[in-house]
């Protein structure tokens, strides 16, 4: 392909007797908004930092802006910006000598160092708090912060690690807009890995699945839920459902299953939306009021539990102790 | 401008820890008041019993020596005795340290010429007390001799006067060496390599593992700033010595830059062995577990408090490759006695040589990935 971005083929990352990434294979386009999404001890980290010429992979090949990353290694550097998923920015200096000291290392000239320092500041908000010291910002400000100090020196490809790890839900979707924009306005490549559902779907326009150090699946959001059984989940709550009442629910070709719990009806449904009146229609001729009506659409959760048969949030405190029980430096596994 | 990028970056936080700046001058100094008292310091005080049986001349004689001593020197704080018994009860007690016991015949056999004994009884298990009290005992043994001799055979002893080539050296200012090399010591372990096993355990050495750095970059920025760093504290805490114990320069400029450049020397060889044997180290602790050790190993046999010559030989096979031994050996030469570069530049040629292995082997060593 003319206009990959990173290009990777039958990837294999192993330490010791673990393989952290077995033999994965992707492209990413240029201009593309690509996301990985696993739970925590997936390989995630262990790939990122394959490509981002931190770790040698064991067998395999990796490209990243045409370079290769074993031969190449200070070329690939140079084109790349990584945001990691530890806060990297040194907390005895200001946020603007963090990103000119970093500039200084891509031997950005002065002025242009300086101008370009002001700029990004001035996007993520922190043009004000600048010459404070980094051990003064909250959370939210030191994320904000590593991912314009991985901007300075104007990379072609962005790479974030779990950049959302740990903030709270209106710092995650500060972070998300300024994504977003930055996108837009440096025509990045962007490569975002990260175990949260939402962000994923929210950000990304191709995201693939990784369990166990395997791509298991890989498209854009909409369409990997779309590869799903076409069925939604309905969570209706009512004071006493009698029970001829469900079973005339079951009558309905479009409900698949009901279950009855205290006084809550889960119903698996083909297309939620739209059958949902029907459904309170025919509770009403029973005489019963519903109090709540949730619609479960399907989510790249779902996806997750489709084609593992588990749910990520399950996997993570399971799959980082099986890392480091097994003797994989625990500085190499990111939690 | 990576390379003074790593070195700025450095610097901007050492500046930003006065704590650190503060310790780094007074630690060496306080350090080396302890040691160097700790293992110099004269003997004073030791308690010593004297039971003196014999009441007869001799015996006063002896007495009223150790007395002369007692109160000269203060080696000894005399407790005069009648039974024996309870004075060597004492030393097993740990109360006295010796006990002198002169018996009834002391005079008789004294002014008889015959062998007159008095028994020293020690606490041998303090080997340097007893070592000060016997080496004490006998010149005043010695001394009551003497009077006996005739005057005519005074002519017959031979004499040995003793020239100082230098001027004399007081007990505190011989310790400056030794302050400025532990000082350089510090300083080398709490800049350069640190810095690194503290980015690394911080996570911090991963933002810059992914910039263009080179492994030449890190490593040499990382000991240009501990130079930097370690040469300007160690310069502080040097002058704060001349101050305090009144060293003369009397070399003026020459002399206080080449000991500018023993000092510059030291640190750059020092840092690039830190660098050596702490640059795939990922956490301080194990630093802190090291800097004991190695403060042992280089500083004691470097001749900073003790004489080389009175090591073992094998200590002294050591000391031949410790880069502090030369150190010590060149910085004591141009301080005390105004020595030009060509008594020191075999040290200085070792210290290069050392340098120059040591940063080469600390960037091959280096791991440019995690």
């Amino acid at each position: 392909m003319d206009n990959a971005a990173i290009e990777v083929r039958e990837l294999v990352k192993k330490f010791g007797e673990i393989t952290a990434v077995n033999g994965v294979s992707f492209e990413v386009r240029e201009g593309e908004f690509f996301g990985f999404l696993g739970p925590n001890g997936a390989g995630k980290t262990t790939l990122i930092r394959m490509l981002n010429t931190l770790l040698k992979p064991t067998s395999g090949k990796a490209a990243v802006a045409g370079f290769d990353v074993v031969k190449e290694p200070d070329e690939v550097r140079r084109a790349i910006g990584v945001v990691p998923q530890a806060m990297t920015s040194d907390l005895d200096l200001t946020a603007y000598e963090n990103m000119d000291i970093y500039g200084r290392f891509y031997s950005i000239p002065a002025r242009e160092r300086k101008e370009r320092i002001a700029r990004l500041l001035e996007i993520v908000g922190l043009a004000e708090r600048g010459n404070d010291l980094v051990a003064t910002y909250s959370g939210g400000m030191r994320r904000r912060l590593e991912i314009v100090k991985a901007l300075v020196h104007r990379p072609q490809i962005l790479f974030l690690d779990e950049p959302t790890q740990g903030l709270d839900p209106q710092s995650r979707r500060t972070v998300w807009e300024l994504l977003k924009g930055f996108e837009e306005e440096e025509k990045l490549t962007i490569f975002l890995s990260t175990h949260y559902m939402e962000e994923a779907e929210e950000l990304c326009g191709r995201v693939g699945i990784i369990d166990y150090g395997k791509i298991i699946a890989m498209d854009s959001p909409e369409k990997l839920k779309g590869e799903l059984p076409e069925r939604d989940t309905v969570l209706l709550e009512l004071p006493d459902p009698a029970e001829e009442m469900v079973r005339a629910l079951k009558e309905f070709d479009f409900v698949l299953d009901v279950k009855r719990e205290n006084d809550t009806l889960t119903l698996s449904v083909k297309n939620g939306a739209h059958v949902t009146p029907l459904i309170l229609s025919r509770i009403l001729e029973f005489g019963k009021t519903v109090t709540s009506v949730n619609i479960k659409e399907r989510s790249l959760e779902d996806v997750f539990i489709y084609y593992t048969g588990r749910s990520i949030r399950e996997e993570e405190a399971r799959k980082v102790s099986r890392f480091i029980g097994a003797g994989v430096p625990s500085k190499l596994v990111q939690r | 401008m990576r390379l003074l990028a790593v070195i700025k970056r450095d610097l901007l936080k050492f500046r930003r820890n006065p704590v650190i700046m503060f310790l780094s001058l007074v630690l060496p100094i306080v350090y080396l008041i302890i040691l160097g008292n700790s293992f110099q310091g004269k003997l004073k005080g030791l308690p010593v019993a004297v039971v003196d049986l014999d009441g007869g001349p001799a015996a006063r004689d002896l007495a009223r020596r150790l007395r002369a001593i007692e109160s000269g020197p203060g080696t000894f704080e005399l407790i005069f005795m009648k039974d024996q018994e309870a004075a060597i009860r004492g030393i097993r007690e740990g109360a006295l340290k010796g006990a002198v016991i002169i018996p009834p015949d002391f005079t008789r056999r004294s002014l008889a010429r015959r062998r007159a004994e008095a028994g020293l009884f020690l606490d041998n298990t303090d080997a340097i007390s007893a070592s000060t009290i016997r080496e004490t005992m006998r010149r005043a043994f010695e001394a009551i001799e003497i009077e006996y001799y005739p005057v005519r055979e005074e002519r017959a002893r031979k004499y040995l006067r003793d020239i100082d080539l230098y001027r004399r050296i007081d007990y505190g200012q011989s310790l400056v060496p030794g302050v400025v090399i532990m000082a350089i010591f510090l300083g080398t372990l709490t800049t350069g390599a640190f810095n690194l096993v503290m980015d690394r355990f911080l996570g911090i050495e991963e933002s810059y593992l992914l910039t263009p750095l080179t492994k030449g970059d890190i490593v040499t920025g990382l000991i240009a700033s501990g130079v930097i760093i370690t040469t300007i504290t160690t310069l502080m805490v040097f002058i704060l010595s001349i101050l305090i114990t009144g060293i003369p320069l009397w070399g003026g400029v020459p002399q206080f830059m080449l000991l500018l450049f023993i000092i510059l020397l030291t640190t750059l060889g020092l840092l690039s062995m830190m660098f050596l044997l702490l640059g795939r180290v990922s956490h301080p602790r194990i630093v802190g577990l090291l800097t004991g050790f190695l403060n042992v190993i280089f500083f004691f046999p470097s001749g900073a408090v003790y004489p080389i010559e009175s090591f073992p030989r094998w200590l002294k096979a050591f000391a031949k490759v410790n880069p502090e031994a030369y150190a010590v050996h060149a910085f004591k030469s141009v301080l005390f006695k105004n020595a030009g570069v060509g008594a020191v530049w075999g040290d200085m040629a070792f210290l290069l040589a050392f340098t120059g292995i040591m940063m080469t082997a600390g960037i091959l060593a280096f791991k440019r990935t995690l």
